[in-house]
């Protein structure tokens, strides 16, 4: 307990506390009375909530499966032209956030968009005269978020299969299985942990989503909680509404842990040695090229097009005046949240490598739990606690000293600040213990015995080794700052939009054109962590090693 | 128990004459009720080279650790140079110890030149004479011309010169050695285990090395002490404490004589075709 009465694990016990703030209060939401907006909302709403969700989340997890490890194993195990184009290009919907997606194919597939006017114009059709799917519905959500969430599954798998691949397979085909026998019986079995892994990971960032759901009118959770929040102005029943989330989420993330542990095991490592990759006919090639093709057409083509033809089609300059105005907020806020990030998480792995107890490893592994609670839940669970500190704050300061200074914590950045390090101080955590797993501990003693002192420790030693791992932190969390809506909208000080924030509200308000080179902005940044990622994918090579999945999960 | 050897000039009872280093009831552990130092009285001199023997597991680098200050004793106390440095309340961490250590892994800092390694320790020192003193050093373990070299480019008996070099540019006043030998290959061994002995003699601190080779322990040593299960089971000269038998195996032509090395105070043998 002593050890633990030192400054740098003081101040590693107080980040975990502080991160775990958000869940604390949405919990302690259970203690207080369900008032009469729980039971409007559980008479009118909450069916809705669960069937929608509930349906968004498996379908998501099928299809993005399916896609994710189909691709996985034609790249991994097959050769056929494109497939070092398709290796890398199937990782790149990472960088469109759903919403972005959701508001492309809108204007592309509503009764208005260029699509439906189209065949209109061309078959001289009327409004009655055909049949058109309805993008802004449920199966649209699903089809939105299968096509940006499945590189998760996709990396998780391609890494299984080019680890398991060579020996296990040819075993196989000398046992006379078949391609098709020897990837339902031997490859996919062996995946499977990986692939679950993945999947499980495309479940949270679907209980996640708010953006797309919220543009396609489809009452979820995550939209729910806002809703409630805003609406019903009942922060309790929000709360309230957040805990059934987030047991959701703690749910799949206990059962993620678990399989990840078996994961490991199966990573049968077979050195370096080339794979060998089974080359398709052209039959098996034209059909690997569209199963491949598709998912980067529709997750990543497609977006990214839609709206440079609308950048350029608008053309009168207001759509540039969005990311004048708001992309140095969120250049700002996405530089300070990462540098706050990135410096939480080296004082909790340094004080984890000083000071080795349990207590100082579960906090640890606590702080690193907030990057599955979805934004909508961490706003709900910072809201209350900062309100009351503000006026607790006012509170004494005009009975001492007769001064107002307003609302310190929920007027500023400060809560929107706190709310990104909850949700995404993960990311840089991750990162960071890795790296600094990589550094010998007697490199650390032998600094010790030469005099350097615990800051002088890491100034001198720690900091020059992990000074890649420390920028590859800070540009992870600034991309995925820089793409967060619903933190952002609900945590944002009053009349401080991020363009995020802004296109969300061009698009709700129809006014997309003006949004679209904001939007195309948004996927430029989130491709830098993207493009790095493939990059190390392809320099590795075969040998990818497996990216702790949680690492690449946040890219 | 420490076996009882009469006192000789070699083995000077425990509290008498000028000890470098002085441990006395030291009990250490990683986890409650599992001791690996489990009640050790030690003592250590000036200009002498004393080897800690025992199997791995037997706490050897462990009492290395808690004189360096990179562990804190459990009970028992620990003087260097008539100070107390871990004892009661008090413990003074490594790095204000007048101490020297040799890594089994060397650890040399990846991110700096060899210079750099060297000088790490002089902080305290302007920057000229750093350089001066490093140079210096480097010189006397054989590794001049290697200044600007990064570690990843030397050789392990090279990179265990430099950390030799490191470890004294400190002016300890006792070098704790962790199997510092152990990576090397055989014909290597001999010659870095030569210049180090030389050079530490040259420099007059007392030397504290830990192995698990009985041979080095003979060819290296003042006095030897034998480590088990947490406890110092023996200590003497390596001859008291380490038996050679030579011995033969083999049948007619085939027959091979080699040596045998018992070690008093464990089941540890060791031994090697001649």
């Amino acid at each position: 307990m002593a050890k633990l009465i030192r400054p740098w694990p003081l101040a590693c016990l107080m980040i975990c506390g502080l991160v775990a703030l958000p869940t604390v209060t949405v919990l302690s939401s259970l203690f207080q009375p369900f008032g009469e907006e729980w039971n409007h909302l559980a008479e009118t709403r909450l069916t809705d909530y669960i069937r929608n969700t509930a349906i968004l989340g498996v379908a998501v997890c099928f299809f993005a499966a399916l896609i994710g490890t189909a691709a996985a194993y034609l790249v991994g195990n097959h050769d056929f032209p494109g497939r070092g184009f398709f290796s890398w290009a199937l990782i790149l919907p990472l960088a469109v956030p759903g919403y972005i997606a959701a508001y492309a194919y809108t204007d592309l597939l509503e009764f208005s968009g260029p699509l439906q006017t189209w065949l209109r114009g061309t078959f001289g059709w009327g409004r009655r005269d055909y049949w058109f799917p309805q993008v802004r519905s449920l199966p649209g959500a699903v089809a939105i978020l299968t096509f940006t969430l499945y590189p998760y599954v996709y990396l998780a798998a391609r890494a299984a299969f080019v680890e398991q691949s060579r020996c296990v397979l040819e075993v196989g085909r000398t046992l006379d299985c078949g391609p098709w026998r020897s990837f339902f019986r031997i490859a996919l079995p062996l995946a499977r942990p990986s692939i679950v892994a993945g999947t499980l990971l495309v479940m949270m960032e679907t209980l996640a989503d708010f953006g797309a759901v919220d543009y396609f009118a489809v009452d979820t959770f995550a939209t729910g909680i806002y809703r409630t929040w805003r609406g019903l102005e009942s922060p309790t029943t929000a709360a309230q509404l957040a805990t059934v989330l987030l047991s959701v989420v703690s749910l799949v993330l206990l059962v993620e842990l678990l399989a990840r542990r078996r994961a490991r095991y199966h990573q049968l490592s077979s050195g370096r040695a080339a794979v060998s990759r089974t080359k398709l006919g052209i039959v098996g090639s034209a059909a690997a090229i569209v199963v491949c093709g598709l998912p980067v057409l529709v997750g990543f083509i497609g977006p990214a097009a839609i709206f440079i033809f609308m950048a350029i089609d608008t053309g009168d300059g207001r759509a540039v005046e969005v990311v004048r105005e708001y992309g140095s907020n969120t250049l700002v806020l996405s530089a300070i949240a990462a540098a706050i990030a990135v410096a939480l998480s080296l004082i909790v792995v340094y004080s984890q490598r000083l000071v080795r107890t349990r207590t100082t490893l579960i906090a640890g592994k606590f702080a690193g739990l907030g990057y599955a609670l979805p934004g909508p839940v961490i706003a709900i669970g910072l809201l209350a606690p900062l309100s009351w500190a503000d006026h607790k704050l006012n509170g004494l300061l005009t009975a001492g000293f007769d001064l107002q200074v307003g609302l310190v914590f929920t007027g500023s950045v400060f809560a929107v600040v706190m709310g990104y390090q909850t949700r995404f101080l993960a990311v840089a955590l991750s990162m960071l213990e890795t790296s600094f797993g990589r550094i010998k501990p007697s490199l650390d003693d032998a600094a010790r015995t030469l005099g350097a002192s615990n800051t002088g420790l890491m100034t001198r030693i720690h900091l020059p080794l992990l000074r890649a791992s420390v920028f590859a932190a800070f540009l992870l969390v600034f991309v995925d700052v820089a793409k967060e809506l619903p933190a952002t909208l609900m945590l944002r000080p009053f009349n401080f939009d991020t363009l995020a924030v802004r296109v969300y509200q061009l698009a709700s308000d129809e006014r997309l054109e003006e949004a679209a080179f904001g939007a195309l902005v948004i996927i430029g940044v989130g491709l830098i962590p993207v493009l790095v990622l493939s990059l190390l994918l392809d320099r590795h090579g075969r040998k990818a090693p497996a990216p702790p999945t949680d690492e690449v999960a946040r890219v | 128990m420490t076996e009882s050897l009469p006192p000789t000039p070699a083995n000077p009872p425990n509290g008498s004459g000028d000890a470098d280093v002085l441990a006395t009831g030291l009990r250490f552990g990683y986890r409650k009720n599992t001791p690996v130092v489990d009640g050790v009285d030690f003592r250590l001199d000036t200009g002498r080279v004393h080897c800690l023997l025992g199997d791995s597991g037997s706490g050897k680098t462990t009492l290395l650790r808690l004189i360096a200050g990179l562990e804190r004793p459990d009970e028992g106390e620990i003087k260097i140079a008539g100070q107390l440095v871990s004892g009661g309340p008090k413990h003074l961490p490594a790095e204000d110890r007048p101490i020297g250590m040799v890594f089994q892994d060397y650890a040399l800092f990846p991110h700096l030149s060899v210079r750099k390694n060297v000088a790490f320790g002089m902080r305290h020192r302007p920057r000229a004479e750093r350089r001066a003193i490093a140079d210096e050093l480097l010189q006397r373990v054989g590794m001049s011309g290697f200044e600007t070299a990064m570690p990843y480019t030397l050789s392990g008996g090279q990179q265990q010169r430099v950390a030799l070099a490191r470890a004294l540019a400190r002016d300890p006043k006792v070098m704790l050695l962790d199997e510092p030998f152990s990576g090397l290959d055989a014909a290597m061994r001999d010659a870095v285990r030569e210049t180090t002995l030389k050079v530490m003699r040259e420099a007059g601190v007392a030397v504290l090395m830990v192995t698990h080779d009985p041979r080095e322990a003979l060819v290296a040593a003042d006095t030897v002490s034998v480590m088990r299960r947490g406890k110092i089971t023996a200590t003497g000269r390596p001859e008291e404490v380490c038996v050679r038998r030579q011995e033969y195996r083999g049948e007619g032509a085939q027959r091979v004589q080699y040596e045998r090395i018992e070690v008093r105070g464990t089941d540890d043998t060791n031994s090697a075709t001649a």
